[in-house]
């Protein structure tokens, strides 16, 4: 399981983005332009290639400013 | 004994649950009278409504167990069931969040939360004559991963639901022909269970997770619904047919205000829409 080999994945389909992973939780963090998994068939694709990477949740970080960004943490 | 009421019958209900429901009927008029664990979700709205004809007013209450981890908004619902039905009921607070066991969040937080449920019940149950106490618990929940099922039998708290065989689907079938207006509504678990096992459950916390709740409902948004919380960040689990309008620029803009509202500082969907049980797969629990 790791963000980086998921985000070359993600990135060779077309899909632009930075992923983060909380767990088994991968959090994609969309390049500006990217709109690929707005469509029902780029979110199928990202959620095949997740469960290959050993994730089980994925989810799409709603844009805002750069500014709005705190690190994701657990405690 | 009480008369079971007659009630509408546009709503065509199959022989099998038919029976079932008769079963209920017969099952509660055995125990005589009855304490229900009410939260106001579609099992025990269901169940409180039959205990009453069955039973009668003067021998079945329901009890709503007030704390964080129950949306106020579920807790006004309930009353209104209640109002509308004239189910008895009563309110009682729980402590569950002074126990560190619970606050701890294992996977079997449901096991100290239900203990300190029916820890206040039963013994409400006997100083008030009601010969048994009962839960919601329908035939459905025993494939799923229940830790609360343990405090609840350790008390000797019974589901006459599961007892009857009773499933989600017959439930909201049969609530449907009494006319209980919640008989679609989703189901809607403790606030707890929207914080990963292992990640600490406060006050503060249910609170935003609550409020985020609200402020998305407020959208618009109808069906399944789940703020998890991870920290700064918020995951929303949707009803798969809701996805592709909160991912559209202009309504994902207004679902990542409304959450950012409620104290998060980053907002995501969940790809894969809501899923039962979500965090017990992040986690690696499985039933049993």
């Amino acid at each position: 399981m790791s963000a980086p080999t998921l985000e070359s994945a993600l990135r060779a389909v077309g899909i632009r983005c930075t992923v983060e992973a909380v767990d088994r939780l991968a959090v994609i963090v969309p390049d500006d332009s990217e709109a690929g998994l707005a469509t029902v068939r780029g979110r199928r694709e990202a959620l095949r290639l997740i469960g290959a990477h050993g994730f089980t949740h994925l989810a799409l970080e709603l844009p805002g400013e750069p500014a709005d960004r705190a690190p994701l943490h657990r405690d | 004994m009480a008369t079971i009421a007659a009630h509408p019958s546009s709503h065509p209900v199959s022989p099998a649950t038919e029976e079932k429901e008769r079963a209920l009927i017969a099952w509660l008029r055995a125990r005589g009278s009855a304490l229900l664990g009410f939260s106001g979700g579609v099992d025990s709205a269901y169940l409180a409504s039959v205990a009453l004809d069955a039973l009668g007013a003067e021998r079945f209450l329901g009890v709503i167990g007030r704390s964080p981890s129950y949306p106020e908004e579920q807790r006004r619902e309930a009353r209104a069931v209640a109002e509308r039905f004239g189910i008895p009921v009563i309110e009682l607070d729980t402590e569950e969040l002074q126990d560190p066991s619970y606050t701890a969040n294992p996977t079997n937080r449901c096991y100290f939360c239900k203990s300190e449920l029916w820890g206040r019940l039963v013994p409400v149950a006997r100083d008030r004559g009601f010969s048994a106490v009962i839960d919601g618990t329908n035939a459905d929940d025993r494939s799923d991963y229940r830790p609360g099922a343990a405090a609840a039998a350790e008390l000797d708290v019974e589901s006459p639901l599961a007892a009857v065989g009773l499933t989600k689907d017959e439930i909201r079938v049969l609530s449907r022909r009494r006319g209980l207006s919640g008989w679609d509504r989703p189901a809607s678990p403790c606030l707890s269970s929207r914080i990963p096992y292992g990640t600490a459950v406060t006050a503060d916390r249910l609170r935003r997770i609550e409020a985020a709740e609200r402020a998305v409902r407020a959208l618009g948004v109808t069906g399944d619904l789940r703020v998890r919380y991870h920290g700064e960040l918020a995951r929303v689990e949707l009803s798969r047919g809701e996805l592709d309008r909160w991912l559209a620029p202009e309504e994902s803009r207004r679902l990542r205000a409304a959450v950012l509202s409620a104290g998060f500082a980053r907002v995501a969907i969940d790809l894969a829409g809501f899923r039962s049980g979500s965090l017990n797969v992040l986690g690696g629990v499985t039933a049993g």
